[in-house]
């Protein structure tokens, strides 16, 4: 039907960590609790040296473990949509943490309280948005898994408003993290698409799934000079 | 049961998939009318177009606001062909430089009359009225007494209302010291480009380069044109073009890059001049362009003046008539060699620079550089190979040099002792070339605009300005000199000052905080009555007699500044989403009261005008005009007569620019060919001006003006010498090299450091560190996460060391903008080393560029 898959080109990265800070804007950040980091390292030595840039966040597996395993334990507080997308309920979620260590990439972020203010003395307008007129997503509780959801927030919109299609293409229904890329390092949309502009991507620049061997098929994938990272 | 949220999409979107053959619009209402009835509440969804003002980027920017509360800020797509694609994540964390708890809400004034970094000012609110009338007594008594004892100051405060509203100000009042905050940042770069070709500003024209040079330039990190450079550069990449960066450091830039060469600091013009010397040696230079737009045909005497007949024009050696003559169609000019005129011995201009750099053998940039021989060889090959020298291209139907190299750089090359000598090497190199203004070059910005730029400067004694602007102490400073404030203010009879400053208005700037020595900044304050109009208290503004709010970028009108870029340009305002506290006035409205108040606002509004330019669309006199209303009529002006509806909607307008615009609007129509001024090769303004100097010195026993130091920094070429700084001859027993450099996280004025997104980009954004190589750290026991102590000639600071392979080992970089000093700043936002009260500074006596980058210093394990 649909797939959606995000493609980060770690070639053109830079770093700069827009996407990181749209995460937490987009998604009403957890303090400590981060659904998109970047990684940063150095290659090499004096004075043959790079740093390699590139973020993670949830890769959103065909075979997700963390489902496999929030099932088997009978909570079924996760779960993975038509379109690939794999989601956290909150009010199932009892915060056991077993979804963590099974996570290859180290995604799953168990809070241990829900974003109260990001400055303690005082809340802001932003903070002050009602839970009620937040989407569900954004409606954190105490102690439980939260993760990337690929902003499904926007992308139901796009379904919504009967404009699938237009996922990864219009601004309103695009994740914010590949939306504010300043070098377009990013890419999202539906890999089943006919001229799927991701799947043009992934093939010409031989983007590839990290940790391949996990096993858990990931639908985020990489440009990466130099093998894994 | 709650009706759960993700059930509903799973069913909906299946609903959807199964009616999309069957009656796709009916199913899609079910959908609506579900999310409806969802138990969320509804919220209404608008957008805004406008522009950041984070930094000197002006990126477009489209804020998504939710029932009038500042949701999330996005890239505005629309602006993406003529600047930005993205923004940075100073830009999508904005939210929180307007609700920031931190922000100042009502003007205050002190109780403490003791003023220091350490000392609780008291603060008392009160109320505006009492504010505008303490501020307008203090003004009334200084304008009649002496207007030019007032002294304005900003930095960022020149991009939220524009530098021209404080200049009408400035101008109205009577005072002519109006000081904007160049010198911290690329002002020998400016100077360099003034006294090269005429005005400043340049790009390199990426889209058609295949070799760039970056000395020291950082536009993945933040620089001025950042948000363009940045995937402009990426995308050329990908094409092919070939990226060296040459820093100490590896810093984003140089690690994206195809080559990373890391020189030792400040010799960066030891390896231009070597690169120059080779090419001469190896005649891979574009003669044709040396002859027909520069003047290194000019002929050289021995006191380095160049050789003039009766009506002041340049002779050249006619090598038809073998005799002295003006350049016309029927002479052909010697590039090379020595002649005697009236029996006196000359040289050209590009005789005597060749003659000047026949020492800078790739051994000796070595040396000297740190960059080997190969690496230099290697370079100047690169260069002969892909600069084509001869080569042309058609674009347009238009015939054009095509040269697709380019030598860039922001603060690298120029936020040195001799940072205009720097970018002078980086000119003289690309007029050798050929690449100036040529397809796949640098492009220049507004060629010749000021002709008064080649002319020497009279080095005034004594200044009329309190930063001593084109004075004997910095004789071709163009765009003031921040710094020296301070240094006037604490002894005014020793710079000659007729007078003493009595009160300053800093607008958004935390200049004492950012410049080098910092500490003496500081002292200064002390002198003065202050106001400081901020966001939040930063130290400046802990320092103030009275601190007035400003409204952020995100609440107040303003026709933007904006960046062009080789082939467009775009005219763009800000609007205001939100008044987060119910702030009554912004600095736009302060000056009109102030202006109201003093009894200058008719003299106000002229000024405006003049300085907007606005002839068409003029402010009257007689009334009042909010900002709204300011902004409207320079949009109308600006744009000749758009509707500001269209401002309100898109945020901008952008134009593409002609080929003829962008390629032969330059030094091909001003300097090129016979009978016009000529590219300054040479730049022999610089030996009349330090004959001025001289005489300046003489004249009023200046006994501060070390003729040395003056005689050296202007010289009419660059030289190998320029490559060492006071503290690199005389810090022997200090043994690093200290530089800094800027992350994207934070910026100097202290508002970025209290927004907790951009505390949240990672466990090393909250504070900056002492880099150091591993093998250095290896040598001295040191591991990453250890205290550390830095010591320069100025003092110490203690910190964090990051031990890294990134970085020469003889060389430690320390970032900016952290280790906040004020007292209202919580803990989490002080954390780091405030690097900038250590760095010495020896200002560039031609432009009073600030050195940040010419430090040596000691690091000891804590």
């Amino acid at each position: 039907m649909a797939k959606l898959v995000r493609v980060i080109d770690m070639e053109r990265c830079m770093g700069c960590r827009a996407c990181i800070a749209a995460c937490h804007m987009e998604n009403h950040y957890t303090p400590g609790s981060p659904w998109n980091e970047m990684v940063e390292y150095e290659n090499g030595t004096y004075p043959d040296v790079r740093t390699i840039f590139g973020t993670m966040a949830c890769m959103h597996c065909e075979d997700a473990p963390c489902q496999k395993i929030c099932d088997e334990i009978n909570v079924h507080a996760i779960s993975k949509n038509e379109y690939g997308v794999v989601m956290v309920d909150y009010d199932k979620c009892t915060g056991c943490g077993y979804c963590a260590p099974v996570c290859p990439y180290g995604v799953p972020q168990l809070n241990k309280q829900a974003p109260q203010s990001l400055y303690p003395e005082q809340e802001t307008p932003y903070e002050a948005i009602p839970l009620a007129q937040r989407h569900p997503l954004h409606q954190k509780k105490n102690n439980v898994m939260e993760k990337c959801t690929f902003c499904w927030h926007k992308l139901e919109k796009a379904i919504i408003a009967g404009e699938p299609e237009l996922i990864g293409k219009k601004p309103e229904y695009t994740p914010s993290c590949d939306l504010v890329c300043p070098v377009n390092a990013r890419l999202f949309g539906d890999i089943d698409q006919q001229d799927s502009e991701v799947k043009q991507y992934i093939g010409k620049k031989k983007a590839a799934q990290l940790k391949k061997e996990s096993g858990t098929n990931p639908q985020v994938y990489y440009v990466v000079r130099g093998g894994d990272f | 049961m709650p009706y759960n949220r993700r059930e509903f999409i799973k069913t909906s979107v299946a609903l959807i998939a199964a009616a999309k053959m069957a009656t796709p619009l009916k199913s899609i209402a079910a959908v609506a009318a579900k999310a409806k009835h969802s138990g969320i509440l509804e919220s209404t969804i608008r957008y805004v177009k406008s522009t950041c003002a984070h930094c000197v980027n002006f990126c477009g920017i489209n804020v998504k606001m939710e029932n009038d509360v500042i949701r999330a800020i996005y890239p505005d797509p629309e602006r993406a062909p003529f600047y930005n694609v993205g923004i940075c994540p100073k830009g999508v964390s904005g939210v929180f430089n307007t609700y920031n708890p931190y922000r100042i809400k009502k003007p205050l004034k002190r109780s403490n009359p003791k003023k220091g970094l350490d000392q609780d000012p008291g603060w008392v609110e009160i109320s505006w009225e009492e504010a505008f009338e303490t501020i307008t007594g203090k003004l009334k008594a200084i304008r009649q007494d002496d207007p030019r004892k007032l002294i304005w100051q900003h930095g960022h405060g020149k991009y939220l209302i524009g530098d021209k509203f404080p200049k009408a100000f400035a101008k109205a009042f009577g005072t002519p010291n109006l000081v904007h905050r160049t010198t911290t940042c690329e002002a020998a770069r400016h100077v360099a480009d003034e006294l090269t070709w005429g005005y400043h500003g340049f790009l390199p024209d990426i889209e058609h380069c295949n070799l760039l040079l970056n000395f020291g330039g950082n536009y993945f990190e933040a620089e001025q044109f950042a948000r363009w450079l940045d995937h402009a550069t990426t995308d050329a990449k990908e094409r092919g073009m070939k990226i060296v960066v040459i820093e100490p450091r590896l810093s984003s830039t140089a690690s994206k890059a195809d080559e990373w060469i890391p020189i030792r600091p400040g010799k960066d013009v030891v390896l231009i001049l070597g690169l120059a010397r080779l090419l001469i040696k190896q005649n891979t230079i574009d003669e044709e362009f040396l002859l027909s737009t520069t003047n290194a045909t000019a002929l050289v005497a021995g006191d380095e003046t160049l050789l003039k007949d009766d009506n002041g024009q340049l002779l050249v050696w006619d090598e038809l008539t073998q005799s002295a003559k003006p350049f016309s169609d029927n002479v052909k000019p010697a590039l090379r060699g020595s002649y005697l005129v009236d029996g006196k011995a000359y040289v050209t201009a590009f005789q005597h620079f060749s003659n000047s750099i026949e020492e800078i053998t790739p051994a000796y940039v070595a040396e000297e550089a740190g960059v080997p021989e190969k690496k230099v060889f290697w370079l100047a090959e690169e260069l002969a190979k892909q600069v084509k020298i001869g080569a042309t291209v058609v674009m347009d139907g238009h015939k054009l040099r095509y040269r697709p190299v380019a030598i860039h750089t922001f603060r690298g090359l120029s936020a040195k002792e001799f940072g205009v000598q720097n970018w002078r090497a980086g000119l003289v190199l690309q007029m050798l070339l050929g690449s100036i203004d040529a397809v796949g070059g640098i492009n220049l910005h507004s060629v010749y605009k000021k002709p008064q730029y080649f002319d020497a400067s009279k080095a005034e004694y004594p200044p009329s300005r309190v930063d001593l602007q084109e004075s004997v102490f910095f004789p071709h400073a163009t765009h003031n000199v921040a710094q020296q404030v301070a240094q006037t203010v604490m002894d005014p009879k020793h710079y000659g000052l007729e007078y003493i400053p009595e009160m300053q208005i800093f607008y958004a700037t935390n200049r004492p905080f950012s410049t080098s020595d910092s500490q003496k900044q500081f002292a200064s304050l002390k002198k003065t009555y202050n106001v400081v109009i901020e966001l939040v208290m930063t130290e400046t503004a802990q320092m103030a007699d009275i601190v007035l709010p400003d409204l952020t970028y995100l609440e107040s009108w303003h026709l933007s500044p904006s960046r062009y870029t080789p082939r467009t340009k775009h005219t763009a305002i800000r609007q205001p989403l939100t008044n987060a506290y119910q702030i009554e006035h912004d600095a736009y409205s302060i000056l009109w009261q102030l202006s109201k108040r003093l009894g200058i606002l008719d003299d106000y509004v002229k000024n405006v005008n003049k300085q907007w330019k606005l002839k068409k669309h003029p402010l009257q006199t007689g009334q009042d005009y909010s900002a709204e209303q300011a902004v409207e009529q320079i949009w109308l002006e600006q744009t000749k007569g758009k509707d500001f509806a269209y401002a309100k909607e898109h945020g901008f307008i952008g134009k593409h620019l002609s080929v003829e615009k962008t390629y032969l609007s330059g030094v091909d129509k001003k300097f090129k060919g016979a009978g016009k001024p000529k590219m300054n090769f040479y730049a022999e303004q610089l030996v009349h001006t330090l004959a001025n100097v001289k005489q300046q010195k003489k004249q009023h026993s200046l006994k501060m003006i070390d003729l040395d130091r003056y005689q050296l920094a202007l010289s009419p070429l660059p030289k190998k010498e320029h490559g060492f700084p006071t503290p690199h001859r005389e810090a022997k027993a200090f043994p690093f090299y200290l530089i800094t450099y800027k992350r994207m996280y934070r910026n100097q004025s202290g508002n970025t450091a209290l927004n907790p997104i951009l505390n949240a980009l990672g466990p090393d954004v909250q504070e900056n560190f002492v880099l150091i190589n591993q093998k250095s750290a290896d040598q001295l026991s040191i591991k990453t996460g250890e205290q550390v102590v830095v010591e320069t000639r100025v003092g110490k600071v203690q910190g964090k060391a990051k031990v890294i392979e990134g970085i020469r080992p003889d060389t430690l970089a320390i970032s900016y903008h952290y280790g906040q000093q004020s007292l209202a700043f919580p803990d989490s936002a002080k954390q780091g080393i405030w690097i900038n009260s250590v760095l010495e500074n020896y200002s560039d006596v031609v432009s009073g560029m600030e050195s940040f980058n010419d430090s040596k210093c000691r690091l000891i394990k804590v």
